[in-house]
């Protein structure tokens, strides 16, 4: 089951004297759910854009891009009609109902009317959107807008789903309930790529994640083994609450690993009981002991400090 | 069920035409029912006072000289707003090209779709005009029958022209140049209200490059029945615009949406 779909070597995109993309290159598998993570400005849409041609990428003869056999640059059409892309920003017919927004996609994709109107049923259904066939767009939610979108980038069964930040700006149940339909289209054979700043995001869906900054790639794998490549086990976080500064504290460099690159000190390590022992010169307000997770790498990998997209 | 093609180029444009029409009949009455009343008021205000100023223009009296013009101005007005405000909110406000464009379309099937429905909606215009003058037996339907084709050629070409011009503008206030410094204008100075040979010959000249004048014409000849060789000029000026403008049109937005 594991066969490359999507294979991009060296990938450049510069726009004026910024480069978007910097030799970016990686390989995902059918089936999977791939996660670009990255700050604002990263190069994570950029990339997205390339391969389904909404982007044109910077022409070197090493540069590859090869999506299920086909290239952006010349079969914009063939991948588009396999893929589904679900915008970052929503770009629903305000002026259609919901369900003539998919009636005219369908159209798009060249179905039948027959066939148009029993998908659309069901997916509505599977996004638990039945009751609003008929709504209007703007007295939708932002939830329910965006499960629309991924309904109608699924309308016509791709093989490839492309989702831009898919749960930004969205609350909890709608961010469990979407990546939960996500798993599901996973399970049933579709590829998946997704961008995200969601650290949990991506540990809940993704198999594979790339972590981008500036356009290159930082780091990439699976997410529980990033981790723990990467990252100490546990985090002792600081609140400076007292005058006194936290990173007065003494403790044993061989066995915590002190950031203070931003205002509150953190101390990481694998061993538990020294980071426990560290904590007791604090109060108990001033601190938060807790296992690590993918938010620590990525600030590890991206760093503390705004660029100037953020 | 999976067709591992994608649909066809004529199927592509009749998509994005059908994504138009569904949108613009969802409010059928308020967007269908004014293309009647203009002519009826613009009848009704001739009718009831110009006219009994102006009795005959060129020859004809002056309903008569109006009508041609009348049927096709329409045309250049709708396809105008479509391609410039219309245009424009799609691409910038609505993103609706956006989301189009992560379907299997191009660039080229968004713009060569606009112009088709334009051109469309051009043809919708003149029916309407046509319609009203017909009921008030205004003119005799025979010569007019197939007047509302060049409603749709003329839409097709100020889409183009307008797309074109869209094209460049970075914000909507934009527009307001090119209606009040070249459409409206358009409308006095090409022979829909008055025949062009009393202008001085300088500005015949000018007006000769006007694109509306040569819709004017071919529709004059056409009520006439009096067909003459320098019709296929006008003809060509047509054909040649909207082949002209809507390549530009289209490379203009594929530089400005695909980067």
């Amino acid at each position: 089951m594991s066969s490359i779909v999507i294979k991009v070597e060296h990938l450049h995109k510069t726009y004026g004297p910024l480069k978007a993309v910097n030799d970016l290159s990686f390989e995902v598998n059918r089936s999977v759910c791939h996660g670009f993570l990255g700050p604002n400005g990263a190069g994570k849409t950029t990339t997205m854009k390339i391969l389904y041609g909404r982007n044109q990428r910077d022409s070197f003869p090493s540069s590859k891009v090869n999506v299920f056999g086909y290239d952006p640059g010349q079969d914009e059409l063939q991948i588009k009609f396999f893929s589904g892309v679900v915008p970052q920003e929503d770009n629903l017919d305000s002026e259609l109902n919901v369900h003539q927004n998919l009636e005219v996609y369908s159209k798009f994709y060249g179905m039948g009317k027959k066939a148009a109107q029993a998908r659309i049923d069901e997916l509505l259904e599977f996004m638990e959107l039945s009751e609003k066939h008929k709504g209007r767009i703007r007295e939708l939610s932002g939830g329910m807008k965006r499960r629309l979108s991924i309904v109608r980038a699924i309308l016509h069964d791709p093989q490839l789903l492309i989702l831009d930040e898919p749960t930004t700006g969205l609350d909890p149940q709608v961010r469990h309930l979407i990546w939960s339909k996500l798993r599901q289209l996973k399970e049933n054979g579709v590829t998946i790529l997704l961008t995200t700043h969601y650290m949990e995001e991506a540990f809940q869906i993704c198999d594979v994640i790339t972590i981008m900054d500036k356009g290159r790639k930082m780091m990439e794998g699976e997410p529980q083994s990033l981790l723990s490549e990467h990252v100490e086990q546990f985090v002792l976080e600081t609140r400076n609450i007292n005058p006194v500064s936290p990173l007065q504290m003494k403790f044993n460099r061989d066995l915590i690993r002190l950031d203070d690159s931003h205002k509150l000190p953190m101390y990481y390590s694998n061993d538990f009981t020294a980071l426990k022992n560290l904590s007791d010169q604090l109060e108990q307000k001033e601190y938060n002991l807790r296992q690590s997770n993918l938010e620590d790498l990525f600030l590890k990998v991206t760093g503390r400090t705004l660029n100037e997209e953020q | 069920m999976r067709n591992n093609k994608p649909p066809s180029f004529a199927s592509r444009i009749y998509s994005v035409w059908y994504r138009h029409m569904r949108v613009y009949t969802r409010h059928l009455f308020s967007n269908g029912f004014p293309p009647f009343m203009e002519p009826l008021i613009l009848l009704a205000g001739i009718g009831l006072g110009l006219g009994k100023y102006i009795e005959r223009m060129d020859g004809v009296p002056y309903i008569q000289f109006l009508v041609p013009g009348l049927i096709v101005a329409p045309a250049m007005f709708t396809a105008t707003f479509e391609c410039t405000f219309g245009t424009f909110i799609r691409l910038e406000f609505d993103k609706a090209y956006d989301g189009m464009l992560g379907s299997p379309l191009t660039v080229n099937n968004l713009i060569i779709g606009e112009i088709f429905w334009a051109g469309t909606k051009g043809m919708f215009f003149s029916f309407a005009v046509l319609s009203v003058v017909l009921v008030f037996g205004v003119v005799p339907p025979h010569s007019y029958i197939f007047t509302p084709f060049i409603g749709f050629f003329t839409g097709a070409m100020f889409a183009t022209i307008a797309l074109t011009f869209t094209s460049f503008i970075k914000t909507i206030n934009h527009i307001n140049f090119y209606i009040t410094g070249f459409i409206s204008p358009m409308f006095f100075f090409s022979g829909v209200i008055f025949p062009l040979n009393t202008l001085p010959s300088s500005i015949r000249l000018f007006a000769e490059l006007l694109p509306l004048v040569h819709s004017v014409r071919i529709v004059r000849a056409m009520a006439t029945s009096h067909f003459e060789i320098h019709l296929l000029g006008d003809v060509l000026y047509i054909v040649l615009s909207i082949t002209i403008f809507g390549f530009f049109a289209i490379q203009r937005f594929k530089k400005r949406m695909i980067d």
